[in-house]
């Protein structure tokens, strides 16, 4: 498999490292709000890329094992660690709406839940990674910020297009 | 400047008339403007840019976010030629901004604010203020000729209580004085300094209603200015427009207070000259004042 050598972006977003898979994952379309999955994803640039089923979201793609599913909370993130969308179950989850998030950085959602990750270095860095479409899946325990006590399982990867980190929240 | 209609822009965008207004809501992006048949109106530009941003989008609220920072570039660069005494480089900035939106919004979105920022950042006692204001000045004024004339048979005169061109109230009276212009309504600019001759002007004039615009001269002044209208023509509606802080709202005494922004004050004086309060005729108001003054 040469395409995740060559960093081609579509190639190395979309193919799964070779350690981790032997055959690339298959790839789902979802919406960036209500995560719906549409039964027959549109054609780039032949029709809307805006979600048939509630009309607030844009029609995103990733693999199909890291992949939302309707009503999940998730966000999706840029290279500079800003909120691109907020999914309506992120909305609820963090108490934020995505036209107020948007632009904004990831730790003013989002914070490390662990007391020795104070600086949120380690979801940065993964953000990133993921942001960069290194294709793999990462974990991180975090916290809706200035909310304690609550935990929550992020899981981190990539999704498109354009190349973006994709954060879902169980 | 070019217009769409719901079902038109929507079909650029690529979605139901719906979801266009679901946007509306959600995001208050596009903004459409409302024919006199109360129809949304979207400019063609505002559209235009957020199918463009829509293609590279991760989300609504990202695409429209690039599509507004398009927009908003054009008041740095006013601002930009502005601060640099370049008048044909401000000229070029209001037109590309004109491009892209209505006259409204290009002042209220764009000149106005770019004012503002000039008078927040070099204060009003600045070359770059002077400047500024005698540029916003003059295009308001080849806007105000440039518009057709008025098909409504409702008119106002506006009592200019601002010091003069520099006053910072200024080019907040002159977009008021546009946009009702714009709207169809005649308007009589006078300045609420002199009463001589003021009952010849508004007896000719005859308006619905008066508007009382800037905070420069004193009650009394302005007390005087609006009495004399009243002594000419009746006792008419009053409103109030940039004349310190108070909140808009509408007194007792039925003079009514505008918000700041010229495009809300436009929106209420209109409102307000639909209003049953002003539907009496100004001629048969004019017959009443007559009559109490002794036929005259
Ligand atoms: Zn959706």
């Amino acid at each position: 498999m040469t395409t995740a050598r060559t960093g081609r972006p579509a190639l190395r977003l979309l193919t799964a490292p070779e350690y981790e898979h032997a055959a690339p994952a298959p790839l789902v379309a979802f919406c960036s709000h209500c995560g719906a999955r549409p039964a027959h994803p549109p054609a780039p640039a032949s029709s809307s890329r805006v979600c048939a089923a509630c009309g607030l979201g844009l029609i995103l793609e990733s693999r199909a094992d890291v992949a939302p599913k309707a009503g999940d909370a998730f966000l999706v993130l840029d290279r500079s660690l800003a909120v691109c969308a907020l999914s309506r179950g992120a909305e609820r989850l963090l108490a934020a709406l995505e036209p107020n998030a948007v632009n904004r950085h990831v730790t003013d959602l989002l914070m490390p839940a662990d007391a020795e990750e104070p600086d949120g270095t380690s979801l940065s860095t993964a953000v990133a990674w993921a942001a960069r479409g290194d294709g793999v899946t990462r974990t991180s325990v975090v916290r809706p910020a200035n909310t304690f006590g609550i935990r929550l399982t992020a899981r981190i990867s990539s999704c498109g297009p354009p190349r973006a980190a994709l954060v879902v929240l169980d | 400047m070019r217009y769409l209609k719901t079902s038109e822009a929507a079909a650029l965008l690529n979605v139901s008339p719906n979801t266009l207004r679901a946007w509306e809501r959600r995001f208050g992006f596009p903004k459409p403007q409302r024919s006199p048949g109360k129809h949304r109106l979207f400019t063609h530009g505002e559209v235009a840019a957020l199918r463009d941003a829509l293609q590279e989008g991760l989300s609504i609220s990202s695409a429209i976010s690039r599509a507004r920072e398009g927009l908003a570039a054009d008041a740095n660069s006013l601002v930009g030629a502005l601060v640099s005494y370049e008048r044909e480089r401000a000229d070029a900035a209001i037109e590309a901004a004109l491009a892209l939106r209505s006259v409204e919004r290009s002042v209220e979105e764009v000149l106005l604010p770019t004012l503002d920022e000039i008078a927040r950042r070099y204060s009003v006692d600045s070359a770059a203020w002077a400047f500024a204001a005698h540029w916003a000045g003059d295009w308001l004024r080849r806007a105000n000729r440039l518009t057709p004339p008025p098909v409504r048979q409702t008119s106002v005169v506006i009592g200019d209580a601002s010091r003069d061109e520099l006053d910072r109230d200024a080019p907040y009276i002159h977009a008021l004085q546009l946009f009702l212009v714009r709207a169809g309504v005649r308007v009589l600019s006078l300045s609420a300094r002199g009463v001589a001759g003021i009952g010849d002007a508004a007896a000719v004039h005859r308006p619905n209603l008066v508007v009382v615009a800037g905070g420069h001269l004193d009650d009394d002044t302005v007390a005087r200015w609006a009495y004399a209208i009243r002594l000419a023509v009746g006792a008419m509606p009053l409103a109030i427009y940039r004349r310190g802080s108070e909140r808009p709202r509408v007194r007792a005494t039925g003079t009514t207070v505008l918000p700041p922004g010229a495009g809300d004050a436009q929106r209420t004086l209109l409102e307000l000259l639909e209003s049953d309060q002003v539907v009496a005729s100004p001629a048969a108001e004019l017959r009443q004042a007559r009559a109490a003054r002794g036929g005259r």
